[in-house]
């Protein structure tokens, strides 16, 4: 104990550790009614550094090439100690990602606090939403099975409905006419080093705005729930009297982390393979195309709206001003009020559109 | 209860249980990493005697580690390992002085495996090998 404390010692009068914990941590306050949802930031942290760890481990057995990925899979299944256990945890792992991230989202949504001045959170934090569905698309096509080979060959394909460029574009991200051993070359190389990169840098600019502008204060349970901000000039949204972010809120973030590993653990152990249907389990075959081939539930809207409509060129703009729309939010939603009860407009877009979205979903599924 | 122990009592729960958490990742973690180990360690190696001609050597592996059969001039045949004693190099035969030089560190040794010279401070293991209707095995 004195040991340490003298370590500690030695540390401080070095680096002004002391005074950076009362600072960012223990005089770190935050809003009096800050709620649940303010932790699905440190559970995606937590997810994104699972992923980095589980990717890292299933990189020692897995070989990208397109004659061995697939074998390499199924020995870290059936043949490494706990190969299963890695990589279920990774598969699943990414699809709590895009869960979560989801769930994030809708809490800045409902809670209003995209609202200015916290246009580059939002931002950023609409260009990790993509980066994580890039992973996760790339990603797919690494074990080699039917699903991935086919999924990628109709998800690729559909960027071909861009006008002019389309065909040529659908060739490049291919690396060749179709889905094939170059492919997987670049998907690899994007899954492993580009992407996760890109993500790591991105979270540190999230991070970086949140800690400039400061927590937003959640619009219940008060009076006054309207953005004050002017837009003059810069102000850090300070909450004196607030609750302080260690021990306090650290604790929640801990719980939600706990609580998340309880649902994670749960499909990990009692229905991982609910995210793996039966042309998962068959190498790819590129004069075979199976029945019934399906994206990932979080790409199934998307799927589902593609084949809606007659023309796949007005499938993909409608999806891309769905998202340009989205991406540009703060700038369109200038209001002042932040409680979404408030907000009768913006509640009806955002439950229309969770609706939509839900309902393309299943459709798509059932489809 | 008084608070102070109850505090110490909560903390070595939560203690425990972290401690468990923490086994129950480092256990598969570990296995996950460690060698494997094919199940078959004490195999023995054959091949055609025709394989060897008269003073040349044959590099294999046996048990996991590299070794070597050679045929001497005057016909004995000799099997080693070849991983040097000194830092683990594979050393290599020279047929015409009938004797191994290991690269690394010019380490020499008899076609028995004895030190001739250089750093190596041990002989090569020497292991058995047998000649019969004209299969050598080895092991
Ligand atoms: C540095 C970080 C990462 C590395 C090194 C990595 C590595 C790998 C490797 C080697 C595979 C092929 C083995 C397999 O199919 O199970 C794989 C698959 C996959 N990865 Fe990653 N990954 C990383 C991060 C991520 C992230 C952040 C996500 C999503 C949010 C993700 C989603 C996926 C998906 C969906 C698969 C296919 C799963 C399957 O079908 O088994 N990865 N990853
Ligand atoms: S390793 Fe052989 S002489 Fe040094």
């Amino acid at each position: 104990m004195n040991l340490a404390k003298r370590i500690y010692t030695w540390v401080d009068v070095r680096i002004g550790a002391g005074a950076l914990v009362e600072k960012e941590l223990t005089g770190y306050l935050l809003p009096t009614n800050i709620n649940v949802w303010y932790s699905m930031g440190s559970i995606l942290l937590f997810i994104f550094a699972m992923q980095v760890v589980t990717g890292m481990l299933l990189l020692i057995y897995y070989v990208p090439d397109a004659d061995k990925a697939f074998k390499s899979v199924t020995f870290i299944m059936n043949e490494v100690p706990f190969g299963w256990l890695i990589r279920m945890c990774h598969a699943v792992g990414s699809n709590m990602m895009v869960l979560i991230l989801l769930f994030h989202m809708l809490s800045v949504l409902f809670m209003g606090s995209y609202k200015s001045p916290r246009e580059m959170n939002w931002l950023s934090g609409f260009i990790l939403l993509n980066l994580v569905m890039g992973i996760s698309l790339t990603g797919y096509l690494l074990p080699w099975s039917q699903l991935s080979f086919w999924a990628t060959t109709v998800a690729t394909n559909s960027v071909g409905a861009v006008p002019v460029v389309g065909p040529y574009l659908v060739e490049f991200l291919r690396g060749g006419k179709l889905v094939g051993p170059p492919t997987l070359g670049r998907f690899f190389a994007l899954h492993v080093a580009v992407i996760p990169i890109t993500i790591a840098a991105l979270v540190g600019a999230h991070i970086f705005f949140l800690q400039r502008t400061g927590v937003s204060t959640p619009p219940f349970g008060l009076q006054e729930t309207t953005n004050r901000w002017l837009g003059d000039r810069y102000r850090y949204e300070s909450h004196p009297g607030g609750i302080p972010f260690f021990p306090h809120y650290a604790l929640q973030d801990l719980t939600s982390i706990a609580v998340y590993c309880a649902l994670f653990l749960g499909v990990v152990f009692f229905d991982p393979y609910i995210f793996f249907p039966a042309t998962a389990f068959v190498p790819a075959d590129p004069f075979q195309t199976p029945a019934h081939i399906k994206p990932e539930w979080y790409f199934l809207p998307n799927y589902q709206t593609l084949k809606l409509f007659p023309s796949e060129f007005l499938g993909i703009a409608v999806q891309g001003a769905a998202m340009t729309f989205l991406a540009l939010l703060p700038f369109i939603d200038r209001g002042q009020e932040k409680h979404p009860l408030k907000r009768p407009l913006f509640l009806a877009c955002a439950i229309g559109g969770i609706v939509l979205y839900i309902a393309l979903m299943i459709w798509g599924h059932y489809s | 209860m008084d608070a102070r122990s109850r505090r110490k009592f909560l903390g070595l729960c939560l203690g425990g249980l972290l401690a468990g958490a923490g086994g129950a990742v480092l256990y598969p973690l570990i296995r996950y990493l460690a060698p494997r180990r094919d199940g078959s360690a004490r195999r023995t190696v054959t091949f055609p005697a025709a394989e060897v001609p008269e003073g040349a050597a044959k590099f294999f592996e046996y048990n996991g580690k590299t070794a070597v059969v050679i045929r001497q001039k005057n016909g004995a045949l000799v099997a080693l390992s070849a991983v040097c004693t000194h830092l683990g190099c594979v050393v290599q035969w020279q047929k015409e002085k009938e004797e191994f030089l290991c690269p690394c560190h010019a380490g020499r040794f008899s076609a028995a495996g004895q030190v001739l010279g250089g750093p190596p401070p041990k002989p090569l293991e020497t292991i058995p090998v047998t000649a019969a209707n004209g299969t050598i095995t080895v092991g």
